[in-house]
């Protein structure tokens, strides 16, 4: 009797603890969908702000044509190879800005370019984050033995680094 | 091609506060500054937090839950409120509010703020302030609080120390924002004739704590005073003086001059009045709010270079560091400033130009952008509860 009773309730807890921990998973799994989402928002308003950059008149044809590149490569990348073209567009938008004159001519589509930077690093982090706290969970034991994140894929990792932007 | 373009005007906004709102604190202040700062933009603001005296609330955003209680934390005693009354009255508050977000102050220590994280559910950014050194407890604690902690969408940290507490405590990372201030209220501030006679350094803060560092600054008057003859030190803050000035010796009392608790209308004046503003703090210092405000004020600081401080002052580009807790470097530092006007000048000016990035349009600004990736979801803020399967399952019951 006793023991029915102790396997009873242990049977309970086992089962409140998996759904607690299928609801937490589950929240992360939503905060990576979001993240990501913001993230390829704000990518894809750099990249337009790129492609207006390079229609502007004092643009070379070999400068436009390498940025041009750059920024429909990010736009179309697949998303295991999304943050190695994004950092080949940073560095193009770097090496354009070198000792240019432009930003004073142009103000405004640079302000832009300014703004939206800030918030990319501000998505990557976000994004990092979600995925690295999403990554840790489903290591511990219990998601794997029950495996609670059942098939959703495991979040790809945006390997950013800051001082590329 | 925009997919995702949440709404950045008309937003209804909770906030919530850990500590007393009738307690003076920087954290306090942030939240009622930015508090403010939205509802003058068209947002929509309800403040959660605890009040003492309900009566004489000032503040009509505010929403009071309670009487805090005070408890010892990070070395100070911090007025919090928790329990189940308080659980129930954050989750009223977050059924009746109806918000698009809430933006917790402070949601890893027992507080209101923990446990609006634990009842909500949906977009919710939390701010961490504290910077805390490597504690025990911290780590005992946090198994519990990774799951609560795991539901913001986003974090941010009020500085480089803060995120590193997270980092350490929590293993979470964050965005760091500062805490953000009037610069124009600073820097258009009038002097004050009465704080201006002689060589004056400036003192604010509560100088009973330790932490505080004043008695390093009056260790360090007898060596200032030998070169600085009509030195003057201007304490401002809340305290008993007496005991501090009984241990003094009889020549240097008369240097001191305990002003009691100030206004904020006369900090204003009291920082454009003095020459030198000194933080001596040893420690537990996160952001240094009031040497943000002393460099918009154009006064020239010395600091001691504990991390938030030398963060701040970037390793003493915009104001003079000292040896933390040595009364020798701290005098050295000070006779040097006081005896060469062109350098503190300059000095106060390149503080004031760092000081524009702390400024309230462009802290809230930023903070917006993270409220916005929050929301982007597109879902409000709800209770936890009402997404557990077991009370799905019940309400549909109730409901035939």
């Amino acid at each position: 009797m006793k023991t029915s009773f102790v396997l009873l309730v242990t049977l309970l807890l086992v089962a409140w603890y998996l759904s607690f921990s299928a609801t937490r998973l589950d929240r992360l799994h939503h905060r990576v969908e979001t993240s990501w989402a913001n993230l390829d928002a704000t990518l894809q308003r750099r990249a337009a702000i790129a492609l207006e950059i390079a229609h502007l008149p004092e643009i070379d044809p070999a400068t436009n044509l390498i940025l041009t590149g750059a920024a429909y490569g990010a736009r179309e990348a697949q998303i295991f190879e999304r943050s190695d073209q994004e950092s080949g567009l940073s560095g193009t938008l770097q090496l354009l800005l070198r000792e240019s004159d432009l930003p004073e001519l142009h103000p405004e589509i640079f302000t832009k370019l300014e703004d939206v930077t800030e918030r990319v690093r501000v998505a990557v982090a976000l994004h990092v984050e979600a995925v690295s706290a999403t990554k840790s969970l489903r290591e511990k034991l219990v998601f794997r033995v029950f495996r609670l994140a059942g098939t959703a894929p495991l979040p790809v990792k945006f390997a950013f680094e800051d001082d590329v932007l | 091609m925009m997919a995702y373009s949440p709404k950045s005007s008309g937003l209804r906004i909770g906030m919530v506060s850990p500590y007393g709102w009738d307690t003076p604190g920087g954290v306090q202040a942030h939240i009622r500054d930015l508090a403010k700062y939205y509802i003058d933009q068209g947002h929509y603001v309800s403040v959660l937090a605890p009040v003492s005296r309900e009566e004489s609330l000032a503040d009509d955003f505010v929403v009071p839950a309670g009487r805090p209680i005070s408890i010892p934390y990070n070395g100070a005693v911090a007025r919090v409120l928790f329990g189940p009354v308080a659980a129930s009255r954050v989750r009223q508050w977050i059924s009746q509010g109806n918000f698009d977000l809430l933006h917790l102050h402070e949601p890893a220590i027992p507080s209101l703020s923990l446990l609006a994280c634990w009842i909500g559910e949906g977009p919710m950014v939390g701010t961490f302030h504290a910077a805390a050194p490597k504690q025990k407890v911290a780590f005992a604690v946090s198994p519990l609080l990774e799951p609560v902690i795991e539901k913001l969408s986003a974090r941010i940290a009020v500085s480089e120390i803060a995120r590193e507490t997270l980092t350490i405590h929590l293993e979470t990372d964050a965005i760091v924002i500062p805490n953000g201030i009037d610069v124009d209220f600073f820097a258009k501030s009038e002097p004050k004739v009465e704080w201006q006679n002689g060589n004056t350094i400036g003192f604010i803060g509560r100088f009973e704590e330790p932490r505080k560092g004043l008695q390093i600054l009056i260790d360090a008057l007898p060596i200032i005073s030998r070169f600085v003859p009509d030195v003057k030190v201007l304490i401002a803050g809340p305290g008993e003086s007496a005991e501090i000035l009984k241990s003094t010796n009889s020549q240097l009392r008369s240097k001191l001059s305990f002003l009691g608790r100030i206004s904020e209308a006369d900090k204003g004046s009291f920082l454009k009045s003095i020459d030198l503003y000194v933080a001596p703090n040893t420690g537990g210092e996160s952001f240094g709010i009031i040497l943000t405000e002393a460099l918009a004020s154009e006064t020239a600081i010395v600091a001691s270079d504990i991390p938030a401080f030398r963060n701040l002052l970037n390793g003493g580009e915009y104001g003079a560091l000292f040896e933390s807790e040595s009364a020798t470097e701290l005098a050295k530092v000070i006779i040097d400033l006081l005896r060469d006007e062109q350098k503190r000048k300059d000095l106060a000016n390149v503080g004031h130009q760092s000081a524009e990035r702390f400024d309230w349009t462009q802290v809230a600004e930023q903070i917006m952008d993270v409220y916005s990736m929050a929301l982007t979801g597109g879902e409000k803020v709800g209770l936890v509860s009402e997404n557990r399967p077991w009370n799905r399952i019940f309400s549909r019951d109730s409901g035939q």
